[in-house]
């Protein structure tokens, strides 16, 4: 069973652009991660307490609708946040041409 | 605004009125971040606490959900910044496109999963169109990992990687979905035992399998095929012992039917492939190891092999009943490929080919009728070549033809539903993905009577032909002078 998670790791990665895949769990502590320790620590405070802002964004305008997937275009990345109950999935990309 | 807050009644604050407030020092926000930060550097889980979480059903399920949706956005490479207003590019694809027929869309390939695969069957979702089911066989260079290979690839998004990974013990030689079950993929072994995935699960090996008993298959099972309607349905194997056998997909711990498939010999039928024609589910068509081709049902008084249809010279490798309803009835029509480097064209009411196709320069190992146009179809050889006939147009070259690049031996076809696709499975383990032209891939509405009427054409030439073999042995067989039987062609 890791060992698929390994290779699901290793398979995200390997997509064109992919610059690291970071798992986060509720607490924003990161359990995974494919970039070294300090850009992940940093990445996984600060996007955890984004998605749970959005999250909650998502639920004040509408108490039945949630919060399922988040892209942060920037000029010089693109930040996809997939959160889930308990952990938040985080691929930062560099845009191909 | 000074004179209308001027006639306010007095005591009325004019609101909008700027609030003075003290501004905090900024030594408290420094304290409060550094508050923030504390509690932060303690939160650090250790190796095992990470792994313990790792290994938790809810974090598989989530990686599984979540990496599939981040995938396809991975994959997805529309430019959403995209000025028309600039100076163009001079991106001129599309004109070159314009008058192509056939054109490499993508490929898919694992390079974990199906390396130095053969690619041995390919079948369509019929509730998910875009899903398309491949099947591969061994790789002998990695004798460690599963010898048999399904992989789900999807159409729809351009992400790179399978959908599902499926493995089991003994190569798959053939795989279906099980049609009225969206979350079921069947395969075929070589080992003769019939496996059964489910996708809902977090599991890659057959969740059921049929045993090894005399009772079922012992030999390789080719010929695998979902046939039936939603309540009645059945999973129809042959092995290469001229098995067949019928299951029940409730219960695949024993066939609920096996019929044995005998020439007139009394000699098991190795059979190869297998089709049934459009509707039917009694009567089917299989190809087999000595090149002849049978006709067989499965019930009625004379279950059974019916006809034998005699004309290739090599083993048959691929079959394909005419899949199109239209106007008229074609659903006699059925296609061979086989080692001999030919195609045939066959009704099942004549025991001899309609037609001989004889433009290949290599072994031919699939073909597959198009599900949208009466006339059209795919085959693909082992020199790397995929031609595209349109009967209606030519039947003695193909109208579109293609050599994929590095002339890999390319061992299965298939049409996407929409008939707008061909695929293409190879003998490493890619499978191509061509565009068809749309006024290719869409027959107009005179399509019909136009292959009748080039059926009826070629049945004239045929006729003509062997008229003037006739002709050319009478000569022979009168005239016994040795310098004229030297230059005379015996056949």
């Amino acid at each position: 069973m890791a060992q698929e998670v390994e290779e699901t790791m290793k398979r995200i990665q390997s997509h064109k652009g992919v610059v690291g895949t970071i798992v986060v769990n509720a607490e924003g502590i990161p359990i995974k991660s494919t970039l070294d320790n300090t850009t992940t620590v940093q990445y996984a405070g600060l996007i955890s307490q984004l998605s749970d802002k959005a999250r909650s964004v998502v639920r004040d305008l509408d108490p039945t609708n949630d919060l399922t997937f988040l892209r942060i275009r920037s000029k010089k990345h693109e930040i996809m946040v997939a959160p889930d109950k308990e952990f938040i999935l985080i691929v930062i990309q560099n845009p191909v041409d | 605004m000074d004179g209308f807050q001027s006639k306010l009644p007095p005591g009325i604050l004019p609101h909008g009125l700027p609030q003075v407030k003290e501004v905090q020092p900024a030594v408290t926000q420094v304290e409060q971040e550094k508050e923030k930060e504390k509690p932060k550097e303690v939160q650090e889980l250790s190796e095992e606490e990470k792994q313990m979480i790792i290994l938790s059903e809810d974090f598989q399920r989530f990686l599984d959900r979540t990496s599939r949706i981040v995938e396809r956005a991975l994959g997805e490479s529309v430019n959403i910044y995209s000025d028309y207003t600039g100076t163009m590019d001079g991106e001129d694809g599309m004109d070159e496109k314009s008058h192509q027929r056939l054109w490499l869309n993508r490929w898919f390939f694992c390079d974990r999963w199906s390396r130095n695969r053969c690619v041995t069957s390919m079948d369509w979702s019929p509730q998910f169109p875009e899903l398309l089911a491949a099947s591969y066989n061994n790789n002998d260079d990695t004798p460690n990992d599963p010898d048999g290979v399904c992989l789900v690839w999807n159409t729809k998004f351009k992400k790179t990687t399978p959908e599902f990974i499926f493995h089991c013990q003994s190569p798959v030689m053939s795989t279906t979905f099980a049609r009225f079950h969206p979350n079921l993929i069947l395969g075929g072994t070589y080992s003769g035992q019939i496996v059964l995935w489910d996708n809902r699960v977090q599991k890659r090996t057959p969740i059921q399998r049929t045993p090894l008993s005399a009772s079922a298959h012992t030999h390789p099972v080719y010929c695998l095929n979902v046939v039936g309607a939603q309540n009645a349905h059945n999973l129809i194997s042959i092995s290469t012992d001229g098995k067949l056998c019928s299951w029940s997909l409730d219960m695949l711990s024993q066939p609920q039917e096996t019929l044995e498939l005998h020439t007139k010999q009394s000699k098991a039928i190795a059979a190869t492939c297998l089709a049934f024609p459009y509707g039917d589910v009694n009567n089917f068509v299989v190809g087999s190891e000595e090149g002849t081709v049978y006709s067989a049902c499965r019930h009625g008084t004379k279950a059974g092999v019916l006809d034998s249809y005699e004309g290739h010279q090599g083993p048959v490798t691929g079959i394909s009943a005419h899949a199109v309803q239209g106007g008229i009835d074609f659903s006699h029509l059925f296609l061979t490929s086989s080692i001999d480097w030919t195609i045939k064209l066959w009704s099942l009411k004549e025991s001899k080919p309609l037609y001989s196709f004889e433009h290949n320069g290599d072994y031919v190992y699939d073909v597959a009728w198009s599900p949208t146009h009466p006339a059209l179809f795919a085959a693909v050889d082992d020199s790397g070549r995929l031609d595209l006939w349109n009967l209606n147009q030519d039947t003695e070259v193909p109208t579109a033809s293609i050599v994929i690049n590095g002339n890999p031996a390319l061992n299965r076809v298939s049409w996407t539903p929409s008939g707008l696709h061909v695929t293409v499975g190879d003998d490493t383990g890619k499978i191509w993905v061509y565009d068809v032209a749309e006024h290719l891939a869409h027959p107009r509405i005179d399509e019909w009577n136009k292959f009748l009427y080039t059926q009826q054409e070629l049945k004239h030439n045929k006729a003509d032909e062997e008229l003037h073999k006739l002709n050319l042995r009478e000569p022979t067989s009168l005239t016994s002078i040795p310098p004229l039987l030297a230059t005379c062609p015996l056949r």
